[in-house]
């Protein structure tokens, strides 16, 4: 490895190409995980990769680090074709990868995990200590951590420390890509500062290194090529010197989607508050100020932001499934208390949440007992299930949000997605919820499904219910919603109306470029 | 596809479920019908009792142990449990100062009791903090055997009255009225887990704890509600046992936790919780009794029985495995 056994700097150019993707290919069952993938990775250069969620930036990672297989396209290593079948053999090819969820051993030293997948051995096996300390100070001093006491447990160190160790026990095998997958998601300013220094030190050395980031503002300031993804192809690949943030965002949106989502909508004058939070923190996440909004009777407010934003955190902690570090929750201006679900619930919310199958649903069981998981009360008398009830309680589900099932007895498992979710639904609509929190409401459903949900939560709010929902597709909160509001790092970057809907605009406030933003308050 | 189709598909699936639900009570048909060709003894109404008797503490640990593993937690403490339970009631009804009926009835209450509090201590340690239950009732395990033997000093505790000894002794028709009284907890149960709030709450958070927890429902309580029904349970094994041998013994109970989990695994019950039912740990405990008895009648020795007992519950959990992975194919 370069950086631990430097290597003569590869001549003056430093243009030659480590990597060369050509037309990558790969699909999941029917979906086009990546759909034409095409860039080129210079020796000693930083390379960003930016797109929207889903666009395909994680497959792209996990095909080269071995995690999965291409379907169709080439990969040249140093110009040879490069096939990793498994993450062992990426690696010892020369790629070394950073996840943003660290697979650390918290319990063991520093040491043992710069380490961990080469232990420096003594005869019978035994582990070389002085030799395994020897190797971690070399690779700490390799990411500016000359000071640091390799015996040290990891759990003792913060998260910025933690990222770094592991960047060092990446770069202490042969490395000449090193993968970074949203390395500042977790970090502070000036954690991020200090990262970008050592990630420029490194490139000095030779190292290339793929930046996936979230931040165009970092982008801009740590890397010297970005390319762009959108539903699964490469739409631009550029020098940072030759293209501005506008642009890399007018890249990622595309322009033809903008003009067809927005679906007229009658806007109605929405009057009476119900929901009202103000300065609410969450657990994930220790920012000096909350976050504050209202939610008006009958309205439809959007919550829009990058995966890690905050946002499914916020619905949590508004319906008390997770605890609050902070802020007061209003309903119909009156002060409540929320400490758990069934707080909540006895307050008029619902929450569909956006892990159906791990948190919504009760998989095994039938359709109509997931119907009536909510709602017992009006299935049960002295504690003893009414079981014609729970049936009829079922059929008006049924028929109500046009649940297509062959019997309400079936297993819920035998349920297409959207008619999953539409049980989902309708186990929280047998209480008649005045405030619906929904979290990704059509994630895995299909697109007949998908206009089904949208009609019958138009129907609800209409209905005078007021609904909070979360989603990663802008087209969706574009269609649904009266308003939007933006969360970016956990904080609002921003709230648009209606008639402001774009999503160049809300891709701008999810990237925490609000400045040129107008933002209006209602 | 055509409807009719569709309804063949639905009455193939039904009859699986079906066989599926038969599948343990078929296992003990078939185990019966091979002792009775290998044995004459086998069928005969003496022994039928026997076995009746032999099985009436295990199944009834086994049912309480049947809420609990349907929540996925586990109880290693019922064993103790009515170990401390009996002598604890043995105390109070070998009490001279107190007339006979009125030692009995609280007796009855006071075993019940020992083995309510139990449960409940388990269940509120284990389900507050979310620690594991294994590690919570093996240490109950520990302290209801080290208090037993405490408040005994070790002694075994004689001289019931001799109604209480008489109950143990009554049989109808060759059905011991003590197997009658597990029965009912059986019936009981039964109705509890299919026809009650509380019972449909029992294989939901077996299923999906969180899905639960969202919907609005206290975990803890059902959970509670679990340990304290295994618990009363062993209270009423204790009462059981006593009325049985007519003895209240510190050492009553050893390892009964361990047959007790085996009938409920072999009646198809899955130790993740949220699958299973008290009619399959009923053919279960039955099963393990016909083995037992089944084996001796043809001369092999006990050591032979607990390697072929041991068989049968890698089995079970193997044939159930290989089910389900069918069943999720289908």
């Amino acid at each position: 490895m370069s950086l631990l056994h430097p290597r003569p700097q590869s001549g003056s150019s430093g243009y030659a190409p480590v990597l060369r993707v050509t037309d990558l290919r790969k699909s999941y069952g029917g979906i086009r995980a990546l759909d034409g993938v095409s860039l080129t990775v210079e020796a000693g250069k930083i390379h960003a990769l930016v797109g929207e969620n889903g666009a395909g930036k994680s497959t792209l990672i996990k095909i080269l680090t071995g995690a999965i297989m291409r379907d169709s396209g080439t990969i040249l290593l140093h110009g040879k074709p490069y096939l990793p079948g498994s993450p062992a053999q990426a690696k010892a090819a020369g790629v070394q990868c950073v996840y943003q969820e660290l697979n650390m051993f918290l319990d063991l030293s520093i040491a043992e995990n710069v380490t961990i997948e080469r232990f420096p051995r003594r005869p019978l096996g035994m582990v070389d200590f002085a030799e395994m300390r020897a190797q971690a100070i070399r690779a700490l001093s390799a990411v500016g951590l000359d000071d640091m006491d390799p015996d040290l447990p990891v759990r003792k160190l913060g998260i910025a420390h933690k990222q770094l160790i592991e960047i060092a026990r990446a770069l202490s095998k042969k490395s000449d890509i090193l993968i970074l997958d949203e390395p500042t998601a977790t970090l502070t300013d000036r954690e991020v500062q200090k990262l970008a220094e050592i990630l420029m030190r490194l490139r000095s050395q030779g190292l290339s290194i793929l930046f996936v980031s979230h931040h165009l503002e970092e982008v801009f300031r740590i890397c010297d090529q970005v390319t762009v993804f959108r539903n699964g192809e490469t739409v631009a690949s550029e020098r940072i010197a030759d293209v501005t943030p506008e642009l890399v965002v007018r890249h990622m949106v595309g322009r033809t989607l903008q003009a067809a989502t927005v679906a007229p909508r009658p806007k109605a004058p929405y009057e009476t508050e119900v929901l009202a939070v103000a300065d609410l923190k969450t657990t994930a996440h220790a920012k000096p100020t909350g976050i504050s909004f209202s939610l008006k009777e009958g309205e439809v407010l959007g919550l829009a932001g990058l995966v890690g934003a905050g946002r499914t955190e916020v619905l949590r902690a508004i319906f008390g499934a997770d605890r609050r570090r902070g802020g007061t929750i209003r309903i119909d201006g009156a002060e409540v208390r929320i400490d758990s679900p069934s707080d909540a619930i006895r307050l008029g919310m619902a929450f569909v949440t956006e892990d159906r199958k791990g948190e919504g649903l009760i998989l095994p069981m039938s359709i109509k007992e997931n119907l009536g998981l909510v709602d017992f009360v009006s299935a049960s008398r002295l504690g003893l299930l009414n079981k014609s009830a729970e049936a009829s309680q079922a059929d008006t589900a049924r028929d109500k949000l046009s649940i297509k099932l062959g019997r309400t007895s079936d297993a819920v498992s035998s349920l297409s997605g959207g008619n999953q979710q539409k049980v989902v639904l309708g186990k929280w609509l047998t209480v008649r919820p005045r405030i619906l929190l929904l979290d990704e409401p059509t994630r895995g459903v299909d697109v007949g499904a998908k206009a089904e949900i949208y009609e019958i939560l138009r129907g609800l709010a209409a209905e005078g219910t007021s609904i909070l929902v979360v989603s990663s597709e802008l087209p969706e909160l574009m269609t649904l919603c009266d308003r939007i509001m933006v969360l970016s790092n956990h904080q609002i970057s921003g709230e648009l109306n209606r008639d402001a809907f774009s999503e160049e605009a809300l891709l701008k406030l999810a990237y925490g470029q609000n400045q040129e933003v107008e933002v209006k308050t209602t | 596809m055509s409807t009719e189709g569709l309804k063949s598909g639905a009455a193939i699936a039904q009859g699986r479920l079906l066989l599926r639900k038969m599948g343990v009570g078929i296992a003990l048909l078939v185990l019966m019908v091979l002792f009775s060709l290998s044995s004459e003894h086998f069928l005969t109404q003496g022994n039928l009792t026997n076995i009746l008797t032999q099985i009436t503490i295990n199944l009834t640990l086994a049912v309480g142990l049947t809420f609990v593993i349907l929540i996925g937690g586990i109880d290693l403490s019922v064993g103790s449990v009515l170990a401390l339970a009996a002598v604890v009631a043995g105390m109070v009804i070998s009490n001279p100062n107190l007339p006979a009926g009125l030692a009995i009835t609280l007796a009855i209450g006071v075993g019940m009791l020992v083995g309510l509090v139990c449960g409940l201590l388990n269940g509120a340690l284990s389900a507050l903090w979310g620690l594991p239950s294994f590690i919570i009732t093996l240490g109950m395990l520990n302290i209801a055997r080290g208090a037993a033997l405490e408040v005994t000093d070790a002694k075994a505790i004689y001289s019931f009255p001799e109604g209480f000894a008489y109950v143990g002794s009554i049989i109808f028709f060759g059905v011991p009225l003590l197997f009658v009284v597990a029965l009912v907890l059986v019936l009981l149960a039964w109705f509890v887990l299919s026809q009650t709030v509380f019972g449909r709450m029992i294989y939901a958070i077996g299923n999906n704890e969180e899905a639960v927890r969202l919907a609005g429902h206290s975990v803890f309580r059902y959970k509670l509600g679990a340990f304290a029904v295994c618990g009363l349970c062993a209270g009423i094994a204790s009462l059981i046992y006593m009325a049985r041998l007519g003895i209240a013994s510190p050492i009553a109970g050893v390892a009964f936790e361990l047959d007790a989990i085996a009938a409920v695994i072999i009646g198809g019950t899955s130790l993740a919780g949220g699958k299973g039912s008290v009619i399959g740990t009923f053919f279960g405990a039955c099963i393990i009794g016909v083995l037992a008895n089944g084996l001796i009648l043809l001369g092999l020795s006990d050591f032979v029985r607990q390697i072929i007992t041991g068989l049968v519950i890698v089995l079970a959990v193997v044939l159930d495995h290989f089910r389900s992975r069918i069943s999720q194919a289908a």
